[in-house]
C-alpha cells in the first residue's frame, strides 16, 4: 500500500514515500523527455541519422524510431561539447593566468591543443597519452 | 589513416566516410566552442571518442532492452543507458535548445556499393523463404553451376583414313629418320651428307645365297610334308592337299636339302600338333595345278 501511494502521484514522478518532507528531490522523470522527444522531430542534431544509425547498428542496436537515433546524437554532441568547454576553459584560464594584455582580449586565438584537452578529460576519469613523437 | 592510399575495400571506404563525417562534427562542435583551430591529435582523439560513446550507447541500450525481454529499444532503455553512463538527462532539453542556433553541417554520405549491371550474368537464384530479406543475394549462377563438357569422338570415315595414314606416314618418317641419326648413313650428294641421309645398305658377302635357298616359311612347310610321309600319324587334314601339290621341280630339289634336317623337325611336328593356334598356322598357299 506504501509504494502504491507516492507512484503516479507527481504526474509521473515515483517518489518515495519518506521524501514527501522535501528532502530528497526524483533524480529521474521521464515525462519531459517523452515531450521532448516530440519536439525531436523538428530538430536535426549535428550527425547525420545515417552515421550514427551505422554505429548503432554495428552495436546490434536496431532503431524502430528515428527519434531514438536523433536523441542518441544528440546525447553525444552533448558529451563532446561539454569537454569543449572544459577545454575552452582550461585554455582560457593558462592564457589570463599570468595576466596578459587586455586591449586585445584572448578570445580570438583559441587553439585546442592535447595539454588543455588531457585535464579535461581527466575531470571525465578518461585517461590520454599521446606520445610526443614517432620514432 | 587517411594518407594511406592501399587498395581499401568497399567496406573500408564505407567506414572511412562515416569516420570523416564524425571529424567533420567533431570540428563543428569545437567552433561552436570557440575554438579556431585545434591539434589534429585532439580531434582524432574527439572523433575516436565520439564514435565509442555511440557504440557504447548502443550496445548498452540493446542489452537493457534484452534485459527486459524486449527486442525494439524504447525511451526508457535510452535513459537508463544514458544514466548510466554518468549523463545528466535534464540538461538534454535545455542543450538542444540552445544549439539550434548553430549552423547545421556535415551532410549524409551516399551508398555506392551496388555491383554493376553489366557484369552480372544470369539470373541470380532467389532467396529460399527461411532466409531474411536483408541478407545478401545469391552470387551469379555461373560461379556454381557446372556443365560438363566432352566431345564426341570424330567418326567420319575421311578423317579417321586421314588421321590414321598420316599418323602412319609420321611414324615410318620418325622410325627412319631414328635409324639413319644412330646407325650408318650413306649419302647421295657428294658434298652434302646431312640433309638427306639414307640408311647405309649391308652388302651380305654371298648375295645370292638368298635366292637359292628357300625362305622360312617354305622350309617349315617341307618339314612338315617330310615328315607326314615318313610317320604313320596325320597331323592335320591340310597335308595330304600339301603332298598333291608338291609335284613342282624346284621343290622336289629342296626336299633333298631339307632331308638332312629331319631330325629338328620331329619335335617341332609334335608341338604343332598340340597347338593349333590359327594364327601359328602355315598360311595355305593357293593350289597351282601344272597342266601337263
Amino acid at each position: 500500500a506504501a509504494p502504491h501511494e507516492g507512484a503516479m502521484s507527481n504526474g509521473g514522478v515515483y517518489v518515495l514515500p519518506g521524501a514527501t518532507n522535501g528532502d530528497v528531490k526524483p533524480v529521474l522523470s521521464s515525462t519531459p523527455l517523452v515531450d521532448f522527444l516530440m519536439q525531436l522531430e523538428d530538430y536535426t542534431p549535428t550527425i547525420p541519422d545515417a552515421v550514427t544509425g551505422y554505429y548503432l547498428n554495428r552495436a546490434g542496436f536496431e532503431a524502430s524510431d528515428p527519434r531514438i537515433i536523433r536523441l542518441i546524437s544528440l546525447a553525444a554532441q552533448k558529451f563532446i561539447s561539454d569537454i569543449a568547454n572544459d577545454a575552452l576553459q582550461h585554455c582560457k584560464m593558462k592564457g589570463t593566468a599570468s595576466g596578459s594584455s587586455r586591449s586585445k582580449s584572448k578570445d580570438k586565438k583559441y587553439t585546442l591543443t592535447m595539454e588543455d584537452l588531457t585535464p579535461a578529460l581527466a575531470e571525465y576519469g578518461i585517461n590520454v597519452k599521446k606520445p610526443h613523437y614517432f620514432t | 589513416r587517411s594518407g594511406s592510399k592501399l587498395a581499401t575495400t568497399p567496406a573500408d571506404n564505407y567506414y572511412l566516410a562515416r569516420r570523416r563525417t564524425l571529424q567533420v562534427v567533431v570540428s563543428s562542435l569545437l567552433t561552436e566552442a570557440g575554438f579556431e583551430s585545434a591539434e589534429k591529435a585532439a580531434v582524432e582523439t574527439l572523433t575516436e571518442m565520439l564514435q565509442s560513446y555511440i557504440s557504447e550507447m548502443g550496445r548498452s541500450a540493446k542489452s537493457y532492452c534484452e534485459h527486459t525481454a524486449r527486442t525494439q529499444p524504447t525511451l526508457s532503455d535510452i535513459v537508463v543507458t544514458l544514466v548510466e553512463m554518468g549523463f545528466n538527462v535534464e540538461t538534454l532539453p535545455a542543450y538542444a535548445k540552445r544549439s539550434q542556433r548553430m549552423v547545421i553541417t556535415a551532410p549524409p554520405v551516399t551508398n555506392q556499393p551496388v555491383t554493376p549491371k553489366a557484369l552480372t550474368a544470369g539470373q541470380n537464384k532467389p532467396h529460399p523463404s527461411h532466409i531474411p530479406g536483408h541478407f545478401p543475394e545469391f552470387p551469379d549462377p555461373h560461379t556454381y553451376i557446372k556443365t560438363p563438357t566432352y566431345r564426341e569422338p570424330v567418326s567420319d570415315y575421311q578423317v579417321l583414313r586421314e588421321k590414321a595414314a598420316s599418323q602412319r606416314r609420321d611414324v615410318e618418317r620418325a622410325l627412319t629418320r631414328f635409324m639413319a641419326k644412330t646407325g650408318e648413313t650413306q649419302s647421295l650428294f657428294k658434298d652434302d651428307v646431312s640433309t638427306f641421309p639414307l640408311i647405309a645398305a649391308r652388302p651380305f658377302t654371298v648375295p645370292y645365297l638368298t635366292a637359292l635357298l628357300p625362305s622360312e616359311l617354305e622350309m617349315q612347310q617341307m618339314e612338315e610334308t617330310d615328315s607326314s610321309e615318313q610317320d604313320d600319324q596325320t597331323d592335320t587334314e591340310n597335308l595330304p592337299l600339301h603332298m598333291s601339290t608338291d609335284d613342282s621341280g624346284p621343290e622336289k630339289e629342296n626336299s633333298s636339302v631339307l632331308q638332312q634336317n629331319n631330325s629338328l623337325s620331329g619335335s617341332r611336328n609334335g608341338e604343332d600338333s598340340v597347338i593349333d593356334n590359327p594364327y601359328l598356322r602355315p598360311v595355305k598357299k593357293p593350289k597351282i595345278r601344272r597342266k601337263k
